[in-house]
């Protein structure tokens, strides 16, 4: 009985304070929503993806060498923490579907154990018979008995498709480093039967080793250690994790848990503030009936737990909607985007997060509220009863400055006496604009930095009409004689094993072209257009970071044929995508390698060259028009992630404004009284309370632009390492954003002011409250 | 002639199904400069008769007439001009701004109407020139009285209207009060209308309505008021 009617007050005292207790719910919910959602994120990719290379026996490290010898295979297995190797063969080659995308192909032994694909439909009988990767098939309505031809060495072969599969090396699948982000019906990967080389190349050739570590083996020093075993017959080397498929996963779980760290701090921090001036205040006001409560014998803690269970099952339920809806909705909203290929989907809670969320809003709800009671219940019933003593009022220091204090209007000093008295109210209100502020800034920062990708490679960068990858029948005096209508700049992109200063190897891509190619504009870091080094390497500023090394460093290439040659770092570029080294052919050639074009880059004078185009001699093309579009098209996950953030600044703005006003003027609702009596007009009335607002949107608009860049920049920096992005916080960006907050706050003045109209002026001059 | 004129008045309240009427179908009319004093018990609708007239609530039926103007047709936003022109309150809860100053209070009327008088000067009238830079919550009861009389008269209004503004005080605080509201109006020749329960009053107003249930049960013309300081209070 008792029990239920205390329930029934604290259920009638919520609705009298419903704008308050809505407010705290929406950012218990928001706070929660964003963290296990986030949470949920990166944990499902990195649960299905570990999965996944658990399934599949994904190798430690693959090895580029020609054609393997027995013995050199069988000391690469004697290396200490070496558990077991495989050779295969592996090239990327065109397909005849329309298009001619890409697929890479592995032509593997069938007592292969290493890097198995999964089986999703059919199965692999006879050897003429493939299996596909299934997201390619899928994007284009490829299936069982299907057939496919590929461009292998300059043939045609066609192959029967007798399996569908997913590959742990292509769950984020992209093309070396020309593709941004996954795309299926670009590349895939397909598995044959090494039989089919010898038809093909007229013996087995190979030119990968698979190598599966034992735990804890050191891979850097069994890098080495095949390093020294191939000797100039390794070409280089791949660890998991620096291939682009692993890597970028890693990448994109990284990023995620970033995320899932720095967006929750700030939700936690402006739900902190809310309900801690929300529950004071509704618990002070309380005081009266506290001492009744107190006056009529019940005990203390049954009465602290009758004003801490508001702030618990607001924030409770809070917290529990936004389980309900954070996992769910972030997953089925943004996994789809990143173009993984995973066999399954399956939704991961990181439950240790979890709990510290729901501890986190517990502690800010119900904690506040039993603070604010334990505070109040230390005076006696009687003093309770009595009326608490007036706030006082106070000087504040911008008095001291009597020229600007005398220069004031009295409703001015009003609104500044009574917005620095209650700091914790203008904190929150400036906390939640730059959260939001922060996040439009971020939108169109992300949104600017992933248009300038394509801006800058295909606007500033390139400027050819196509470009063309040659065959290998193709070379530069081929090129020569063809005369070819047009600007032609020959390049040759190759991937080279490299031993960073401190002896780290790594494969990366190494650009050759002449000094004075056209169509090619080079840009240092500060957009200067630049040339080639002539004596040394080019690299790019990303790449420069990822490997830590800087002008002057010396870095050793593995040269085709005979050990390594020492090359200096000359210059730093920017590239917006595509990161790499770069060398003149002139340099190339004095390290002893062959500048031979592996493609061209194409400004036809009138029509491209049709017939060139269609030619054995060309492998394949493409246009900077559809590069464009390929890019623009594989980005677009950003503008889902712009109008996530936009969203959520938006609901942070509403519901910190309008809180603070409704706080602001339900604290003031005598004064506001005693002013309309004296004859202000409504709009003056107004000013008093939602001046407050304007004040700390502009406060929170200054402080929100760097923290918006922040926000952009921790946002794309697990997109690809093959990005460099540039955040340039524009001045249409800082406009913008404050237009956007500004117009929310405005939204939120006009519905505020709308409720205060109602204001009975002699309602609440009756009596002292 | 008349300066303040009520015809037929009415204010009903709706709560719940029933109707109160708070104010039912009273005429009056009263003259420029003179001192008046509402008697009656609680709930007979001298506060209600005061809002009305000092437009911050409308009658029902009837028409209320101020000057030349007719307040009861007004609209909301009129009868705020209305206010922050000609009239000026005193309640029975001061009703001080917390945030502001003795003196800002003050001021703060002044800011928005037409002919303010010298906000200092008015505080030193009703004695308060040593507290100017007090906040409300630092001064008496009587004396946080005082500055809202201050307020209400540097707004240098045609009509003061006071609602009980000694009911807050002990006796001999609220004597000065109200013989400091009477003193200065008759000074400054307002019209005064106060709400009172103290009969004393009476002898010194030019007229005295009596009401009851909403209703004037009376209404005593007093051709020879006593001047204040004849009456032993
Ligand atoms: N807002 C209101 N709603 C309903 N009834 C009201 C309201 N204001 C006043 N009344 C009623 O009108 C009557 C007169 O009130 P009031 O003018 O305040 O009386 P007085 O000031 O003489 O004590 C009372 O019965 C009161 O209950
Ligand atoms: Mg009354």
């Amino acid at each position: 009985m008792v029990k239920n009617s205390l329930f029934l007050k604290s259920i009638r005292d919520m609705k009298n304070a419903k704008a308050q207790f809505i407010s705290i719910f929406i950012m218990a919910a928001l706070s929660v929503t964003i963290v296990t959602g986030l949470d949920s994120v990166w944990k499902t990719v990195e649960d299905n993806t570990n999965i996944m290379y658990a399934a599949t026996n994904i190798s430690d490290m693959w090895i580029y060498v020609s054609n393997p010898t027995e013995k050199q295979m069988w000391s690469i297995s004697r290396i200490k923490g070496v558990e077991s190797i495989e050779k295969r063969f592996t090239l990327n080659a065109i397909s005849d579907i329309p298009g001619g995308p890409t697929l890479k192909v592995y032509a593997v032994s069938s007592k292969s154990a290493l890097d198995r694909p999964i089986l999703q439909h059919g199965s692999l009988h006879s050897k003429r018979g493939v299996i596909l990767d299934e997201s390619f098939a899928k994007k284009h309505n490829l299936g069982i008995n299907d057939k496919i031809s590929l461009k292998l060495n300059s043939k045609w072969t066609t192959f029967n498709i007798e399996g569908l599969a997913l590959s742990s090396e292509h769950i984020y699948s992209i093309k070396g480093n020309t593709m941004i982000m996954p795309d299926s019906s670009k590349y895939g990967f397909i598995i044959i039967h090494e039989d089919m080389l010898k038809g093909i190349y007229g013996q087995k050739i190979y030119n990968q080793i698979c190598v599966k570590l034992a735990p804890g083996a050191d891979v850097s020093e069994v890098k080495n250690e095949i390093g020294r075993l191939l000797g100039d017959d390794l070409i280089g080397s791949v660890a998991k994790g620096e291939d682009s498929s692993t890597n970028n996963i890693y990448a994109n779980i990284d990023q995620f848990k970033t995320l899932a760290t720095v967006f929750p701090l700030m939700f936690f921090l402006v739900t902190a503030l809310i309900t801690q001036s929300t529950m004071f205040r509704l618990v002070e006001n309380q005081r009266g009936q506290m001492g009744i409560l107190k006056a009529l014998g019940y005990s203390k803690g049954r009465i602290l737990w009758h004003y801490t269970s508001y702030g618990v099952y607001m924030g409770g339920l809070g917290a529990l909607t936004g389980f309900l809806i954070g996992p769910v909705f972030f997953t089925t909203l943004l996994i789809p985007w990143l173009n993984l290929s995973l066999p399954s989907n399956q939704i991961s809670i990181n439950y240790l997060n979890l709990t510290y969320s729901f501890s986190l809003i517990l502690a800010c709800t119900g904690g506040v509220s039993l603070y604010a009671g334990l505070k109040l219940l230390k005076d006696t019933p009687a003093q309770l009863l009595r009326d608490k003593p007036p706030k006082e009022g106070s000087h504040i220091f911008l008095e001291y400055l009597p020229g600007l204090w005398n220069k004031m209007r009295f409703s001015r000093k009003l609104i500044a006496r009574n917005t620095l008295k209650n700091k914790m109210r203008l904190l929150m209100s400036v906390l939640g604009i730059t959260g939001c502020t922060g996040l439009v800034v971020a939108a169109f920062t992300l949104t600017s930095m992933i248009n300038g990708i394509t801006q800058h490679t295909y606007g500033i960068t390139y400027s050819y009409d196509h470009k063309i990858i040659l065959d290998k029948k193709a070379d530069s005096r081929y090129i020569h004689n063809k005369r070819l209508d047009g600007a032609v700049a020959l390049v040759k992109e190759t991937s080279v094993e490299i031993i960073r200063p401190g002896g780290k190897r790594t494969m990366e891509l190494l650009t050759v072209f002449p000094q004075h190619s056209p169509l090619i504009n080079l840009q240092d870091v500060s957009g200067n257009s630049i040339l080639l080094a002539e004596d040394g390497l080019t690299i790019t500023r990303k790449l420069a970071q990822t490997l830590g090394v800087s002008v002057g460093d010396i870095i050793e290439l593995k040269s085709t044929d005979k050990g390594y040659v020492k090359v200096p770092i000359k210059q730093i570029i920017y590239m917006a995508t595509g990161q790499g080294m770069f060398m003149t052919d002139e340099f190339y050639e004095s390290i002893g390698e062959t500048f031979e074009p592996t493609s061209i880059l194409v400004k036809w004078n009138q029509k491209p060259d049709e017939v060139f185009l269609a030619s054995d001699y060309v492998d394949e093309y493409v246009s900077r028009t559809t590069q464009i579009e390929d890019t623009n098209k594989s980005t677009q996950v950003i503008y889902i992630a712009a109008v996530l953030l936009i969203t959520m600044g938006a609901i942070l703005a509403f519901v910190v404004l309008y809180n603070s006003s409704i706080l602001n003027f339900s604290e003031r609702i005598r004064d506001l009284t005693t002013l309309k009596v004296l004859g202000f007009y409504q709009n003056e009335i107004s000013a008093l309370v939602l001046t407050e607002n304007i004040l700390s949107v502009l406060m929170g608009w200054i402080l929100g632009i760097p923290l918006g860049k922040f926000i952009a920049e921790l946002a794309a920096s697990g997109l690809n390492d093959q990005l460099d992005l540039y955040s340039r916080t524009t001045f249409i960006t800082v406009v913008l954003s404050g237009a956007i907050t500004l117009l929310f706050a405005l939204i939120n003045n006009i519905i505020v002011a709308r409720k205060m109209k109602n204001l009975d002026m002699l309602e609440s001059l009756k009596s002292v409250e | 002639m008349a300066f303040i004129t009520f015809d037929n008045v009415e204010r009903e309240y709706h709560v719940g199904n029933s109707v109160i009427k708070a104010v039912d179908g009273i005429s009056f009319s009263i003259k420029k400069g003179t001192i008046n004093v509402v008697l009656g018990q609680s709930g007979a609708g001298k506060t209600t008769v005061l809002n009305l007239l000092g437009g911050m609530d409308s009658p029902t039926k009837g028409r209320i007439f101020v000057g030349e103007q007719e307040i009861s047709d007004m609209s909301e936003h009129e009868l705020t001009t209305y206010r922050r022109n000609r009239i000026g309150f005193v309640f029975q809860f001061y009703n001080l701004v917390p945030n502001l100053t003795v003196l800002e209070n003050v001021q703060l009327a002044m800011e928005i109407c037409e002919n303010p008088l010298d906000s200092k000067e008015m505080l030193t009238k009703v004695g308060l020139e040593s507290r100017l830079y007090n906040f409300p919550s630092q001064i008496s009861g009587g004396e946080q009285q005082r500055v809202s009389i201050a307020r209400a008269l540097a707004k240098n209004p045609d009509i003061l209207l006071c609602d009980e503004p000694t009911g807050a005080l002990d006796s001999a605080t609220g004597r000065k009060v109200l013989k400091l509201i009477c003193d200065t109006a008759e000074v400054m020749g307002k019209t005064v209308i106060i709400v009172t329960h103290n009969a004393l009053i009476a002898d010194m107003a030019n007229m005295v309505i009596h009401m009851k249930d909403g209703k004037i049960s009376g209404i005593k013309n007093n051709d020879q008021p006593k001047d204040t300081e004849e009456i032993i209070w």
